[in-house]
């Protein structure tokens, strides 16, 4: 069976690198992208080659030139099968200059990462609710006040192993949560994709 | 006042033990994580395979307080290696400890499923790194089964 890594290597060599819509996980369920066979290649606590974060400066055909927070530069190529998510999946098109990113895929021998998965502007903030709206939540994180934005028919609250729902008016003010969502470049605001709540 | 932590064998003694694991941010990064520092050890960065430990110290067990979930861990410090098998998908990321979390006592009872298989309580929160390397970062949370490597 052709690993989805050795599919990106080949796309990448075989000059098949050619960008395509991008879906949610290529041709593979989400769960089922991670359950191939890898052994670590990293040491623990080591920094991983196959990954990388920073925020993108330009973007040339298929390819992401990225800062890293640490200030080291990455090229990530999207190719056919790279999966992107922007507050859910999107296409290659709406990743910007500007964007935070965090992108796992194969580093290549010239130092490309090929991107088996993208996601812009992800952040994953715990805090406690200070304030809530029909449509924003003003969560307390590490002392910070972070501006959660609902947006319709994408924002969902997870009630413990409750299944997810679209109705965020259980949430109440001083409860603790955990919020999934994208940042808004430049901002304190995040809009939201999910509110774990453990009740 | 330094807490005392209960005298019963931490559940993570003799076998592996399952709870929910997250991800967190730590080191140089942008948004939200900018404030972040490099954790309780001083190391934590983002893209390395690195995790919080509830236990790595007294301060750190009076933060966490998995015992307030009737949750015992054992104590262990900054670089000890735990491996961190997603129970959706199967797959293992081996990480060191370079910080001082989750805060399990705020989500006590919390629990996370795949299908029917279910893990309660928030036991580690791995880097970006580390999570992307089991499950998608999109997903936030999830059930798993923590060991030592």
């Amino acid at each position: 069976m052709t690993s989805r890594r050795q599919m990106l290597k080949s796309a990448l060599l075989g000059g098949g690198a050619t960008v395509v819509a991008a879906t949610a996980m290529g041709s593979l369920g989400p769960e089922a992208a991670f359950a191939t066979d890898r052994a670590q290649e990293v040491d623990p606590g080591a920094p991983d080659p196959n990954f990388a974060e920073g925020r993108i400066r330009s973007i040339k055909d298929n390819t992401l030139l990225v800062l890293g927070s640490n200030l080291v530069f990455h090229n990530i190529r999207v190719v056919d099968g790279t999966s992107l998510w922007k507050l859910g999946p999107v296409g290659f098109d709406q990743a910007k200059p500007g964007d935070g990113l965090y992108a796992r895929g194969v580093r290549m021998p010239d130092g490309v990462l090929a991107a088996e998965s993208v996601w812009l502007n992800i952040v994953n903030i715990k805090g406690h609710i200070k304030n809530i709206t029909s449509d924003k939540i003003h969560l307390d994180h590490n002392g910070q006040e972070v501006l959660c934005h609902v947006v319709a028919g994408k924002s969902v609250a997870v009630h413990s192993d409750a299944p997810a729902s679209g109705d965020l008016s259980m949430l109440r003010v001083s409860q603790h949560v955990q919020i999934l969502g994208a940042w808004r470049p430049d901002t304190n605001e995040v809009d939201i994709a999910t509110v774990f709540s453990p009740h | 006042m330094v807490r005392r932590q209960p005298t019963e064998p931490p559940a993570d003694l003799y076998a592996a033990v399952r709870g929910e694991v997250s991800w967190f941010c730590c080191g140089t990064a942008w948004g939200p994580c900018s404030t972040t520092g490099k954790g309780a050890c001083g190391t934590c960065n983002s893209g390395s395979l690195q995790h919080a430990w509830p236990n790595t110290s007294n301060a750190c067990w009076d933060i966490t307080r998995p015992d307030r979930c009737g949750v015992s861990l054992s104590r262990r410090t900054c670089g000890f290696r735990h491996r961190t098998t997603a129970l959706c998908s199967g797959a293992s990321v081996v990480t060191s400890i370079a910080d001082c979390g989750p805060q399990t006592d705020l989500f006590c009872g919390e629990q996370s499923c795949c299908g029917s298989t279910c893990a309660s309580n928030r036991l580690i929160d791995l880097t970006p790194a580390a999570y992307s390397a089991i499950a998608s970062l999109s997903t936030g949370l999830r059930p798993a089964e923590i060991d030592t490597a």
